[in-house]
This record gives C-alpha cells, structure tokens and sequence, in this order.
C-alpha cells in the first residue's frame, strides 16, 4: 500500500523537480555571491535588482542572532560566504579572531552617503572593517487596547499584570540586557554578585514571557496573541502600520541599541562582487527602498532626504538621537562570564 | 435483533470516533490550503484579504523557492540511488556470509534509525567542520544516504527472510557465474523489497528538516525554505507548493490504487 | 544455518561498502562528538583539545535537569495520549471496517506527504489568540475572551502528538491484524466479559506492538528541537532546543556535544529496556 503511494510521490516529484531546475539555470557570467544576512532585514526585490543590473548571481542565507552567525561562519570552510552582516560588538569580535577583511574604502565610492556621526564607531574605531548598514533600539511594544496602565520603562514588564503576555526577543544578550537596566545595572556586567541580582530579576520575567521571538515579533502583535513585547523599533514600526493600537515607548532606563553592519569575510571568494554589493547597498535610492520595508534608523543622509518628512518624523522608524544617547551597546564578555549568562538563560527557559 | 441493533450503534460510535481522528490529521492541511488563497500581501500574511488564485501563478516566478524544491528532488533522487545499491548489496552480503565484526556493522545500523535526528546531524556536522568538507549539495546527499541506508537494509531483509537457497545454488550447478547469479535470480526475487525500501528512502529525505539543517551550508531545500519561511510568517506560495504537491500525491495514488484493487481481483 | 562461509574476497564487494559508510559516516561522527564532549573551548569560542570533565559538571545544574525532565514529561505525555488515541483507531481500521482497511490506512499516512513544517505552523495558525478556533468559539458565544491556547507545554505535546501518531498506529495496527478472531470468540464463549477477554487475551497479545510503538514516539520527542520552537514559544524545550543551542547561538560545541551524549545514553537505555520487555528490534524500523 504504502509502496504504491510512494510510487506516485516519486513520479510526482520527479515532474515538479524539472520545472524546479528549469527555472533556476538563470545565473550570470559574473560570478556567485555568497550573502549572509539577518532574517527580514534586506527585501528580495534589491537583491534580484542587483543581480539583474550586475549579472552577479546572489545566494542568501539568514540568521536570526549575532552568535548563530559566527557560529555558522567559524564551522564552514574558509570563504564559504563572501558578506557577513554583524551587530557592532560582533564587528569588534569578528575582528579580533582576524575573520574580516580591512577594507579598501577607495571601491566603494557611495560611503560618503552615511552620515558622519555614523563613521568611525566606538566597535570599529577607523572604520576599517564595517559599513554601517542599519540600526535602532530594543524598544517596548504596547497593544493599548489589551494593556490599560501606562509603561514607561523595562522595569514596568516586570509586574504581574504582564503575565503571560509579552514576546521579547530569543536572543540571551538583549533579555538579560533588559533586566539588568531594569534594575539599574549595565547590559555587559560581569561582576558575580551584580549577576545573581541580574539573575533573579531576569527570573520574574519567566511568567510574564509567552514568546521568544526574534524573527518577527510584530507577527505575534499583529495577530494579537501577545498584548506587549520588546522587539526591534522596526518591528513595532511595521506593527504599528498593520495595527494602530500598537504602540511604541522607549524604556526610560536607556535602551538595548545596535547598529548592524556590511562586512566582508577575511577568506571572502569573491571580493569584488562583495565591495560591488556593498556600494550598491549604499546608494541612497537602495537604502531607500530597504527602509521602506524595513524601516530601521537609516545612517545613509542621502537615504533619509529621500524618505522625506513622514519617516524622520517618525520615533519608531527614525529613533531619535536622545534615546540612542541614553541607551547601551552590548560588549564582547569572556567565556566564563557568557557561561553564566548561558545559565541563567537557561534557568529562564526551562 | 438487540444485538444487531447494539452492535449498529457500536459501529456508529466507531465511524465517529474514526472522524475525530481524521479531522485531527487533515485539519492543520485544511489551514494551508485556505491559507494558499489569501490575497493578503503583506507580511505574516494572517488576516484574511479575500480569495485568489494569484499565489498559484506567482509561485512559478518565485525561483529561490523552486530551485529549493529542485534542489530537495535532486538529494532525494541521489540518496536513494545511493543508498538503495548500498544497502541491497549489504543487505544481501550480511544475510549470507558470516564476517568478523558483522555484529558491530548490524548494531550501528540500528544507530540512525534509534537515536533522534538532531544526533545525527550534530555529529554529521562535527565531522564535515572537523575534517574541512564543504557544507553543500554533497554533504546533503552523503547525510541522507546515511540515514537511508537503514531503512532499505530491514525491507531488503523482511524479503530476504523467506528466500530459498537452493535456487542459487542450482543457477550455480549450472554454470552461471557469481555475478551473474546474484543479476538474474537473486534480484529478482529481492525486486518488492528494493523497491520499498527505495520509495521509503525516497519519502524519509525529502521531508528531511533536522539533518539538513545542520550540514546544509548555503544550499537550501524545500523544508529548509519552509523553515525560514516560518519565521516571518508563511507566504502563501509556499502553502500553494504544498497544496500542489498533495493534490498530485493524491491524485496519482487513486490513479495507482485502483491498478492495485484490480490486481487483487484477479 | 545455510549461510556459508566463504572466503573475504567474495564479501567484500558485498558487505564492503555499507560497512564503510557506517564507519565513516556514523561510527566516526560519533566518535567525534565523544571526543569534544571532554573538550574546553578558549577565549573565541574555538574547540581546544584539552581534556576536561567541565562540560559534564555543567550538566548536572538544575536548571539543565529540570530541562531533562521536561523533556520526559512532555516525551512521556506523548506517548501516553498516542497509545489512548491510537489504540481504539487501529482496532477500528483492522477490526471493524476490514473491507475499508486499506483505503483507512492510507488516509493515516496521506497527511505525512505534506512538508511537516508547514502543517505545525497551520496548527499555530488555527490556535491563535485570534486564529480560527477561537474565533468559532467567539462566534458560537461559548467564550467571550479568546482563549490563550498558544506557546504552553500542552500546545507542544499536541505538536508532538500530530507529528508521531501515525509511528504508534502502525505497529499498533500490525499487532492488532495479527490477532487471531478465534482466540476472542473462544474466551468469550467461555463466558468472559468484554473487559476481561481484553486485558486477558487482547492486550497481552498486542503488548508488543504497544511497546514498539511507544519506543518510536517517546525517543523521537526529546530532540524533536522545531515543535517546541513552533508551538511552545521557547515556553516547553525540550533535549533537542538544549543541544540545538550550543551548536548554533550558544557557540559551545563541546557542551552540546556532551548533551548529545546524554541523549544517546539515554536512548540506549530505553532500548535496552525495551528489549527487556521482549520488544525485537525488526519491528522498530518502520
């Protein structure tokens, strides 16, 4: 019986798998491109428009965190991807064990687009090995028509009144992040005694936490199974368009922030394609057209004259300069100190 | 009469409970097709936008998704090859000589089938990583044949379990060589066996999510594109493929049915 | 006892390759992943080779075993909820609609043609804070609030349960098939009860087909890592998020590979216990 059936799926398949390599055969001269990038961060259109003005032929993989992408980069084979995208302390990390290529800033002629507060960051002092692609903050989402009080800080998600009921980010650094600002104390502690306060604070939101997400929060908003979360301000950007009841607040304890970054891999196959897709990435009518679906801080100043009025006007898109100033990069911690994080997380999840 | 009228009601009670049961089974199928005719375009595509056919015509421009799908038929169709002349030859070698060690190889075989998925795949990655092979098609291809192989050595055996010997041996009295013996009499009698354990293989790789996870590289397959399709909420094409692959499965398994129910008949 | 033994130039091209393959692509993986199991990793995150029982140590915080037994608990309510749902269903399809067998039998495994990702995800779908169950409830005025069916370890279970019924169901139906009528209606005409002829003949006759079924559901749901993402939210991990972790965000290869070891252990001594009871191990592939 079973084997008759397996009969049809084989034919079947074989008839579907024809059309699947047919269409596929499309790739250009100019080489293969090898794209490691975050989940929901760069739209398909603009690299399909890439590929069709360069003939470069582009293969995209996803990540949904900084760790799972070094992870994945340090157990390939050298030059296995040509473009990295890493958070700034994973710029600073990635550096340090020399898995980045410096960068020859004269190829990529668009730089000058990025504004010049965006140049030489603290995680990339002479801007040698990163191009800021985007950035914001882990800001908190509110559906005000499931949550009544007023929040105004991480410390607010803390209460009962939460229970089962927010999406945060899966990601342990910006969790335990969040508590430890909660209580007043740094996202990068190590000292132990802060950390068993950190832990037991991160603890009561165990509760409260009805999902980890870090792919796409604003799905869990929109669709109403969470009522509040922490997310990426683009997020709750994008979930405030498809549901107005949601609101955005900057914790008042000075948010998680990041700003993501192009890099290119020490071992990189193809670096001219690489320093090509960068530039192109640059442009201010590409960076345009990024934030339109994805709308993070922009760093690109031609970018953002494009958007216009409506997204610099806008906090959740266009995260304003005093909330940055207020907030906290996450820093590079040694194994023994990530140890602890790695089990209070854990505990957390269990 | 009673008891015909008890044993009605029993049977009604059955047929229903039997509903239950199939109700549980079909309804997340039920969800993916309603959901392959949202017009909804705007991500994670959850609300309800009205009816359309429109994702079942963008599905075919949608290449990255259907190389996927090519690229999951491709590794099927390998590691079946593959382990289906691997595992019938062993098959056949195990149940007739007797070596050193045979017990170590019949343990480890039981290994891919016992243990749960991720193992495999961790340690499948451990070894790729460890010895420097490239993640990618290849890698794809030689950890599914590994977790095949197992399937198509117990069908091949269950067929070998009533085989008689004798008829080699004759074929042999008479002339025929080894190979030629192993061609034309045993394999024909192994036919039903092979090819189960073949069809098995087939179905257990393209379904593959946990394996292919961890040794892919940068190659993606269908269930791998499902995966990461998830995390942003599925388009609807991809629950358009699915439907489409379901559809065809059925309808070529009626088609196949009923040349089997005519068969019984005869 | 006709297996002749013959010299190993006549084996070799038979049983050559398939003992290779385990070798190279099971044995020596696996191999590998003991090695690191006892490894430490340096500053960045690179696996060193210098010997260490750390990893271990680390398993036994509290945390992690309150993650084991998780584990079990959710692996265990599975199989439970399986053999209550399945046995009933494959006396059904083997017993009392015999002319149906075949076409029931396959309705059971037509829905497994559908990419398992995809229909965890209708699931969620259907059981959303806004999804079509609780909308029919709304609808039906039976709840007034929707109700909170999402990311919880009973959504989880239900996962695990869709995704390995039809593993319970097969051995079940084949014990069941292989009943022999006569025996029931022989204990019966000796005046048993119902109950009686099932727990006296019934049961023990189709016992073996319960154990086989549960080794093929229980093992499968420690490390079954995507369910419990999908559906529990992060809320209900199981062995598999553990070790799925350490080799993706965690970046500690040696303590997941140490996890592994663990899982195979214990998948070891179920078997082992498993044998105990009699359970072959033929009946365990498919």
């Amino acid at each position: 019986m079973k084997k008759r059936m397996c009969a049809g799926l084989v034919i079947l398949s074989a008839m579907l798998s024809m059309t699947g390599c047919g269409s596929s055969g499309g790739s250009g001269d100019a080489g293969e491109l090898n794209v490691f990038i975050w989940t929901e961060y760069v739209p398909d259109s603009v690299v399909e428009a890439f590929e069709e003005e360069t003939g470069i032929q582009v293969n995209i993989s996803t990540y949904s965190s900084n760790e799972d992408m070094l992870a994945k980069v340090k157990s390939e084979t050298a030059g296995a991807y040509d473009i990295v995208q890493p958070s700034d302390y994973m710029v600073e990390q990635m550096a340090s064990q020399d898995m980045l290529l410096k960068l020859d800033t004269d190829r990529l002629e668009n730089l000058d687009n990025i504004g010049e507060a965006y140049r030489n960051p603290s995680y990339d002092p002479e801007g040698k090995y990163a191009v800021p692609y985007m950035g914001g903050v882990a800001a908190i989402a509110v559906n005000t028509d499931m949550i009544q009080t007023e929040v105004t800080s991480y410390a607010d998600l803390f209460t009962d009144e939460f229970r089962n009921s927010l999406v945060v980010l899966d990601d342990y650094r910006a969790v335990i992040g969040m508590a430890a600002r909660s209580i007043g104390l740094s996202m990068n502690e190590t000292d132990p005694d802060k950390l068993e306060q950190i832990k037991e604070q991160t603890l009561k939101l165990k509760n409260n936490i009805k999902l980890y997400d870090s792919d796409s929060p604003k799905s869990a908003l929109i669709a109403g199974d969470c009522s509040a979360g922490v997310c990426w301000s683009a997020e709750i950007a994008l979930a405030m368009e498809e549901n107005p009841a949601i609101e955005i607040v900057f914790p008042k304890e000075g948010p998680y922030i990041f700003m993501d970054n192009w890099c290119i891999t020490k071992d990189a196959k193809n670096v001219d394609a690489a320093y090509q897709f960068i530039d192109y990435m640059l442009r201010a009518e590409t960076a345009q057209k990024v934030s339109e679906e994805f709308p993070y801080l922009q760093p690109n100043t031609a970018a953002m004259d494009l958007l216009g009025e409506d997204y610099s006007s806008n906090p959740a898109k266009n995260v304003p300069q005093d909330v940055i100033a207020s907030g906290e990069y996450v820093q590079n911690l040694d194994p023994d100190t990530l140890a602890i994080y790695d089990s209070i997380w854990t505990e957390l999840k269990k | 009469m009673k008891r015909e009228g008890k044993k009605k009601g029993k049977k009604g009670l059955g047929v229903a409970y039997c509903t239950l049961i199939y109700l549980f089974l079909f309804l997340p199928i039920a969800v993916v097709a309603v959901n392959s005719f949202n017009a909804s375009t705007t991500k994670p595509y959850l609300s309800w936008k009205g009816f359309t056919l429109d994702w079942y015509v963008r599905l075919f421009d949608n290449h990255t998704l259907l190389s996927a799908f090519g690229n999951t038929m491709l590794i099927a169709l390998t590691s079946t090859l593959l382990s289906t002349v691997i595992g019938t030859l062993g098959a056949v070698g195990m149940y007739r000589y007797k070596f050193r060690g045979k017990k170590t190889v019949d343990a480890l075989l039981y290994i891919p089938v016992v243990i749960p998925e991720i193992v495999l795949g961790i340690a499948l990655l451990t070894l790729f990583s460890r010895t420097g092979i490239p993640r990618g098609l290849f890698t794809l291809i030689l950890a599914h044949t590994t977790f095949c192989i197992p399937f198509v050595i117990f069908n091949v055996r269950a067929r070998l379990a009533g085989y008689d010997y004798s008829v080699e041996e004759a074929s042999m009295d008479l002339g025929a060589g080894r190979v030629q013996t192993f061609l034309r009499i045993t394999l024909p009698v192994l036919v039903p066996g092979i090819g189960g354990g073949a069809l098995l293989a087939f179905t257990l790789s393209i379904d593959d999510v946990i394996i292919s996870y961890f040794t892919n590289g940068q190659v993606s397959t269908f269930p791998l594109k499902v995966m990461e399709s998830i995390k942003s909420g599925v388009s609807p094409d991809v629950n358009a493929l699915s439907v489409l692959i379901l559809i065809g499965t059925i309808a070529l398994v009626a088609v196949t049915q009923s040349g089997l129910f005519q068969k019984k008949r005869n | 006892m006709k297996a002749e033994k013959r010299n190993l130039a006549a084996a070799l091209p038979m049983v050559g390759p398939v003992t290779l393959w385990l070798l190279f692509f099971v044995a020596l993986p696996l191999l590998f992943v003991a090695v690191i199991s006892f490894c430490s990793i340096d500053q960045n995150y690179n696996v060193q080779f210098q010997f260490t029982l750390e990893n271990y140590r680390r398993l036994l915080d509290a945390s992690y075993i309150q993650i084991y037994a998780q584990s079990f608990l959710i692996a265990a309510l599975t199989t439970v909820i399986c053999i209550f749902l399945g046995y009933p269903f494959a006396f059904l399809i083997a017993r009392t609609f015999p002319k149906r067998k075949a076409l029931l039998y396959m309705l059971v495994i037509i829905p497994f043609w559908t990419n398992s990702l995809i229909r965890i995800y209708g699931w969620r779908t259907f059981l959303g804070t806004n999804g079509w169950l609780n909308s029919l409830l709304q609808t039906l005025h039976l709840v007034d609030t929707p109700i909170d069916f999402l990311f919880r370890q009973g959504t989880t279970v239900l996962g695990m349960v869709y995704c390995l019924f039809p593993f319970m169901v097969l051995p079940l139906y084949t014990a069941i098939e292989k009943l022999d009528q006569s025996l029931m209606e022989a204990s019966s005409d000796l005046g048993a009860k119902g109950p009686v002829t099932f727990f006296r003949v019934v049961l023990p006759l189709t016992a073996s087909g319960i154990f086989s079924g549960s080794i093929m559901v229980f093992i499968p749901c420690l490390g079954f890592f995507y369910v419990s993402d999908i559906l529990g939210g992060g809320n209900a991990d199981v062995i598999g998020n553990l070790i799925e972790r350490q080799f993706q965000s965690g970046n500690n290869w040696p303590l997941g590979a140490a996890l592994s070891i663990i899982l195979i252990l214990i998948t070891l001594l179920l078997v082992k216990l498993y044998q105990k009871c009699g359970g072959s191990m033929e009946s365990l592939g498919v």
